[in-house]
């Protein structure tokens, strides 16, 4: 078995006659017809992703605390509000192990910068033993958050910081009637940070692992609290404080020193990748008069060889399809690279038909797109890989505006852009000097941002599942990130 | 074969690494999908933050991609640019002052800057008397407001006192690359005045991942992209 060779082989089994390439040829007609299945599959996947939401700001299907856990709490000692948003102790203290705790009824969500609640004092009771902070699941609901293994609390009769033991640390300022106190966790440092009144009181390292509770308590008679898991505005800036935290992350990355023009080039092999000539030309020619010129020789190692390949012709035919020509993109297509399209069965072939499709939907030509489905689409409804796609394209006919419709997608400007990529893909596949596959399917550009994506999201899952994943569309729509 | 002498390797080493191969990493990449429009949107802000106007225009009619400023903005920032960059001083000053007279009111260090340009222009030149008049007159003021201004200003006044400038403490000041400093300072206020961010997000986001690999680095060896501009991953086991 050599693994190594998988990815590196030639793609044209014709060009080359050494006895290293021969040994791969000997099984390359098996893998060429897989690769060209893989980028088909490639390309129908991201035609599909148009109907997709992008990811937004929501915190990846993970729920968030709402309420305060009636169940789990030290029943008896305190009193949970009907709206489980406020308790109140209701009892008479006696010893250290009638604490009124309760904690929320969902952990803190992980898969985030940073989590933060707040609670305010309506009352502060006989005493003020009041504690806010965060407890491991199997806590002893009998006991102030921190004064037991796995939990943390802030206390506000004496401003100590308690980390599972009964003795705490000088932390901030004690908390009484009227204050607004909030915990929160930072996934970014691993700290735990408590604020009072709109500022922050301190940070502590986060030293308990595993899923963590919301904790509140009350200790002495009538003390009352009310606790906001966000479904009021918060006192504490918890925007700005995330901001700042994503600066100070900047900053340590901004100090990486990077090779020279390394932008430049990977723009400009994106340009020639994907064969927005016209773009690479003023590109080139702005390049030359700036002060200095740019130039990106050999020794800064860009390759461009491969994907120089064909880029008038893959200009033209990227034209045609933005254009919504895709009966003039065929006939080039079968001038040209007959090879394309060959294979009437083939996700090159279903993406142009179905894009005439929308094409004739789009200009209210319905008849001649039935009779256009009719005769290409149609067998495309018993091939399981394309069933979804053809089937959202005839549902454009169901509807008097197609465009508002669930498959309004399909006529969005960006569908003809994965078509335009799909034909470009293809035609650099057919290069006869093709090294390496991958090179006609990614261009640079998408190469790293993969590898950033993926090294972010490997890096997290080592890390108990903690802190922000990397999702370019959010980077790219946050224009404050990097400022 | 290559995959068992890797792990012996790793266990010699006494390792606690995740280990991950390539084929590993392979399909995780491929679960990644980026999307096209992204991409292009990363690109239009590379021609337009640093000002290739035509590339712009024509990107956007070649990927249906938005710019996100208005592309007739770029050609009187990259003219102030140019300005500065070919010591045309007083030229760039006018040319903010037409675009919005607010940055240089609001921004005291790059009017000084400037200002220090042009001075540094003058005594390229020879001007000798012109420049110190110069430099008393609108120079010496400001340094008076501010002591990292004096510093600056005595730096380059400096320059009067040397016979060959080429061999002087102070001679950086004549290089091109000061010259392309404030240049590169006015452009990053008029970006801003502009409400656009001042620096491209491409270079930002492959620091992101020098950052990242690095970090990876220390719980797991897998497959990394050592070299940005070929984009090829390297096999662990090949080390």
């Amino acid at each position: 078995m050599n693994n190594s060779s998988g990815s590196n082989h030639d793609c044209i089994s014709n060009s080359n006659s050494n006895s290293t390439s021969s040994r791969v040829n000997s099984n390359s007609a098996g893998r060429c017809a897989a690769d060209r299945r893989d980028l088909g599959s490639h390309f129908l996947a991201l035609a599909r992703l148009g109907s997709a939401r992008p990811p937004g700001p929501a915190d990846e299907g993970e729920e968030s605390p709402t309420e305060l856990n009636t169940i789990n709490s030290s029943g008896g000692f305190l009193v949970v509000s009907t709206d489980k948003l406020s308790v109140k102790y209701t009892n008479v203290d006696l010893h250290g192990h009638d604490v009124g705790v309760v904690q929320a009824n969902r952990p803190a969500p992980v898969r985030r910068l940073a989590y933060y609640f707040e609670i305010e004092v309506k009352h502060a009771g006989a005493k003020g033993h009041i504690g806010i902070g965060f407890t491991s699941e199997n806590f002893k609901m009998r006991r102030q958050p921190g004064w037991e293994p796995n939990s943390c609390g802030y206390h506000g009769d004496d401003g100590l910081l308690y980390r599972g033991h009964g003795k705490g640390e000088a932390f901030g300022p004690t908390y009484t009637a009227r204050d607004k106190v909030g915990a929160g966790i930072n996934y970014a440092t691993q700290e735990f940070f408590f604020t009072k009144n709109k500022a922050i009181v301190g940070t502590v390292y986060k030293d308990v692992k595993g899923p963590l509770f919301p904790t509140i308590s009350v200790h002495s008679q009538n003390e009352e609290i009310v606790v906001n898991f966000g479904q009021e505005p918060f006192a504490f800036d918890i925007k700005a404080y995330e901001a700042q935290e994503r600066l100070r992350q900047q900053a340590t990355i901004e100090k990486i020193s990077l090779p020279p023009n390394i932008s430049y080039g990977i723009v400009r092999s994106y340009l020639l990748h994907y064969g927005y000539e016209d773009t690479l030309r003023s590109f080139d020619m702005a390049s030359k008069s700036t002060i200095p010129p740019i130039s990106l020789d050999q020794e800064n190692g860009f390759e461009e060889q491969e994907i120089l390949y064909a880029l008038n012709q893959r200009k033209i035919l990227r034209q045609l399809i933005r254009n919504g020509e895709i009966d003039a993109a065929f006939s080039k297509l079968r001038d040209c690279y007959p090879q394309v399209v060959q294979d009437e069965k083939s996700a090159t072939c279903f993406l142009l038909h179905c894009q005439k499709f929308i094409e004739l939907v789009r200009v209210g030509a319905l008849e001649e797109a039935i009779k256009y489905g009719r005769v290409e689409l149609s067998r495309f409804f018993v091939m399981a890989d394309f069933e979804d796609l053809v089937q959202d394209c005839v549902s454009l006919l169901a509807f008097e505006h197609p465009k508002e419709s669930f498959a309004g997608y399909l006529l969005e400007e960006s569908q003809r852009e994965v078509v335009a990529d799909t034909v470009n893909a293809m035609i650099l596949a057919t290069n006869p000097n093709a090294k390496e596959f991958q090179g006609c399917l990614h261009s640079y550009l998408e190469r790293l941002l993969r590898q950033l994506t993926a090294c972010c999201l490997e890096r997290r899952s080592l890390n108990g599942d903690q802190g922000e994943a990397f999702h370019l569309h959010r980077v790219l729509n946050n224009s404050n990130a990097t400022r | 074969m290559a995959q068992v002498t890797f792990l012996v390797k790793l266990i010699m080493r006494g390792s606690s690494k995740k280990v991950i191969t390539k084929e590993d990493w392979e399909k995780r990449l491929n679960d990644v999908k980026i999307r096209k429009e992204d991409m292009n949107k990363l690109v239009m802000n590379f021609l337009v933050t640093e000002g290739f106007v035509d590339a712009a225009e024509k990107f956007r009619k070649e990927s249906g991609t938005e710019p996100d400023i208005d592309l007739s903005t770029i050609t009187d920032r990259m003219a102030v640019k140019k300005a500065v960059q070919c010591g045309n001083v007083e030229d760039a000053i006018e040319k903010v002052n037409d675009l919005n007279p607010e940055i240089l009111d609001t921004n005291p260090q790059l009017f000084f800057h400037l200002q220090q340009q042009r001075l540094i222009e003058l005594i390229r030149n020879g001007k000798v008397e012109e420049a110190l008049e110069f430099a008393q007159e609108e120079l010496a003021p400001r340094g008076e407001e501010n002591q990292s201004f004096l510093e600056e200003l005595e730096r380059t006044v400096a320059l009067l006192a040397f016979e060959d400038v080429s061999n002087c403490p102070v001679g950086d000041l004549l290089d091109m690359s000061q010259r392309l400093k404030t240049a590169s300072e006015v452009n990053a206020a008029i970006l801003t005045s502009q409400s656009h961010e001042k620096d491209p997000k491409l270079p930002s986001l492959l620091k992101m991942l020098v950052w990242a690999q690095n970090q990876l680095d220390e719980k797991a060896i897998y497959p990394r992209i050592k070299d940005l501009s070929t984009a090829k991953l390297e096999d662990p086991s090949a080390s």
